[in-house]
């Protein structure tokens, strides 16, 4: 992730399922509290409309990790 | 493994906090930034016009490429054009 | 770990010590005869005399059997230690290991010496390594791939300019350079009005780059800002350009090596520089007050990331200020003052010390604005060469503030808002008054800077200065 947050922008990331792992342990490594927004694997395969609809599911987590 | 005696009040969290976010989205403008991981794009294009349609400023940014971090100028452009950011699609 | 025997013979060494190479023959004697297990601090390749000298070269076994002073011979039975003995004594290692006529031709005894694990620096190592720091601060473990400075600076712990990372060494270093309590509670810390305890303080002094020798400085100017009548909060909180400004007298200033004399007000001093940025990063870390939350200061002022200095009382004809402010002579003490900046005094002429304290007066005068007036407070620093020209003429520090003071009177049509054709200034009722540019004490004098050079400084105060707002507060610095 590139580190907007340094440059006092609040950021929200978001990732597959496939990543928690690797978010943990970056984020350990690094010493930050990045917020994070999981969709479910694979993403690869999916269809446009799937991955619209996703973005459809997902959008109010990912507001609510942008403001108070 | 480095170990440092914290000198505050310890009344936050060991490790960097987290910004403060804003009360609301309204009258800010947002970035998307792709990371350029296949498939992301369709995402976040939705995202973008999910909240267009809600009346707020979107601004879409791409890295040239998902193998390195996003070039300075890049980062730079970004922190003077947005108040807050959505970053993806990371598998 | 090495394991210790439950039963029998201990003794530890170090090459690097005359008495231990003298009780080599007696080891041998004792590895054949009775069996002694020989642990050397610093090669396991001594003594030649034993079959299979043990390396306790990273000091664990010295450590847990707190060795003092090699050799020390020990005896064991069933796990507890039964005998010791420490240096080369005939009749004393005879008792310990109960083996008679030991060390033939060698003198009855010899002193030991110092043992490695005692070191200092090796102690603290040894002590964080065994968790036995009696430290409380939260630990922070840094991850793998943060870069130290990077990792205090996102964190906000900074003024801006790098630290030195608070490592429990570090700290444990900066904690020798008091007797008192590293939980003795000096202070309350607004506006988080979060406890600063010696140990918080001395976290803090490792970050500014204090030495061990300077935290007494620093908990003695952390009591004094946090004294009620300092106001800490205010003084934080306000839109004007104060911080805390130090002061330090008495015997301290050149135990430490602060500065006193050229550039005293500048940069270059260790000692000078690092406690008043200690105290800044108390009030930020600890209070949790920081520019454009709490810290509402307009412009501030360069002081605010230090501001520190010692006073010049060698040869100089007046009394210390800590004196002046109730200290016995030669005793080690600060006083704080909220201020800001240096206003220039630049009198190269003066020989008389009526017109250098004119010079001064309207100086001082100008302070926040010219017509500003009365209520306000400042220290005014005396360069040497202006001090010798009051010395000169006989003039006492006393004498000198009654001159100010009386220069600094001003009439009230002065000062009124719209006299002068400035909108600024006090209530109509001041007109045909006549107003003291400052409240009463609010002027102190100190002689600080190089011996060349006529150019005297004064270091404005805080308007809200006085019992409404801040007073300067004087505390001995304790060991």
């Amino acid at each position: 992730m590139a580190n907007l947050e340094a440059r006092g922008i609040p950021t929200v990331g978001v990732a597959t399922t496939e990543f928690i792992q690797g978010a943990e342990a970056q984020a350990k490594a690094l010493g930050t509290d990045p917020a994070l927004v999981f969709i479910p694997h694979p993403v690869q395969d999916r269809t446009d409309d799937e991955l619209k609809q996703l973005a459809d599911q997902h959008l109010d987590a990912i507001v609510k990790l942008l403001v108070k | 493994m480095t170990v440092l005696l914290d000198p505050t009040s310890e009344r936050s969290p060991t490790v960097t906090p987290r910004l403060p976010r804003p009360e609301r989205l309204d009258g800010l403008t947002i970035g998307i930034l792709d990371i350029a991981k296949a498939r992301g794009d369709v995402f976040l294009k939705r995202l973008g016009d999910r909240l267009s349609e809600r009346g707020i400023t979107v601004k879409h940014y791409a890295k040239p490429t998902n193998t390195r971090p996003a070039p300075l100028p890049l980062q730079q452009q970004i922190a003077t054009e947005v108040n807050v950011v959505i970053e993806g699609l990371s598998d | 770990m090495s394991t210790v025997p439950r039963d029998g013979l201990v003794a530890v060494v170090k090459r690097d010590c005359p008495t231990c190479e003298l009780t080599a023959p007696v080891l041998g004697e004792l590895a054949r005869r009775a069996g002694v297990a020989v642990y050397s601090q610093d090669d396991p390749t001594f003594p030649e005399t034993v079959p299979a000298p043990l390396d306790d070269l990273d000091l664990d076994v010295s450590h847990r059997l707190k060795i003092e002073i090699v050799p020390t011979l020990i005896r064991f039975e069933d796990g507890r230690e039964i005998a010791r003995t420490y240096g080369w004594d005939r009749g004393e290692w005879e008792r310990v290991t109960g083996v008679g006529g030991l060390g033939e031709g060698l003198p009855e005894s010899r002193p030991g010496c110092g043992a490695k694990n005692i070191e200092p620096g090796t102690i603290e190592r040894l002590k964080v390594r065994f968790n036995e720091t009696g430290l409380r601060a939260r630990r922070i473990a840094l991850g793998d791939d943060e870069d130290e400075q990077e990792a205090m600076f996102s964190r906000g712990w900074s003024d801006g300019l790098p630290l030195v990372p608070p490592t429990e060494e570090r700290v444990l270093r900066m904690l020798d350079g008091t007797a008192r309590d590293p939980q003795e509670v000096v202070g309350i810390v607004p506006p988080a009005l979060a406890p600063a305890t010696v140990e918080k303080i001395a976290i803090n002094a490792v970050m500014a780059g204090c030495k061990p020798e300077y935290l007494p400085v620093v908990l003695a100017a952390v009591e004094a800002v946090l004294d009620e009548s300092f106001a800490m909060h205010g003084v934080l909180a306000t839109t004007m350009f104060v911080g805390p400004v130090v002061i330090v007298n008495g015997a301290i200033r050149r135990q430490i090596g602060m500065n006193a004399k050229g550039n005293a007000l500048g940069q270059g001093n260790r000692a000078n520089s690092s406690i008043g940025r200690a105290l800044q990063l108390v009030i930020r870390n600890i209070g949790e007050g920081r520019p454009q939350e709490v810290d509402r200061a307009t412009l501030g002022n360069p002081g605010k990331l230090s501001y520190c200095f010692a006073e010049d009382e060698e040869g100089s004809s007046w009394e210390p200020l800590s004196v002046e402010r109730g200290v016995k002579p030669g005793a080690s003490a600060v006083t704080v003052f909220a201020g800001f900046g240096l206003q220039g005094v630049v009198d190269q002429k003066s020989r008389e010390p009526e017109s250098l304290a004119r010079s001064m007066a309207a100086s001082l005068k100008a302070i926040h604005h010219v017509k500003s007036a009365p209520g306000c407070d400042a220290i005014l620093v005396v360069c040497p060469e202006h001090e010798r020209t009051f010395r000169s003429a006989g003039w006492s520090k006393a004498r000198l503030y009654e001159e100010l003071y009386r220069l600094c009177e001003i009439p009230g049509d002065q000062v009124i808002a719209g006299a002068q054709g400035i909108a600024e200034g006090g209530p109509a009722s001041l007109a045909g008054k006549t107003v003291n540019k400052f409240r009463p004490g609010g002027l102190m004098i100190v002689r600080a800077g190089g011996d060349a050079g006529m150019f005297s400084g004064i270091i404005g105060g805080w308007s809200g200065g006085g019992a409404r707002g801040s007073l300067p507060v004087t505390r001995e610095v304790k060991p």
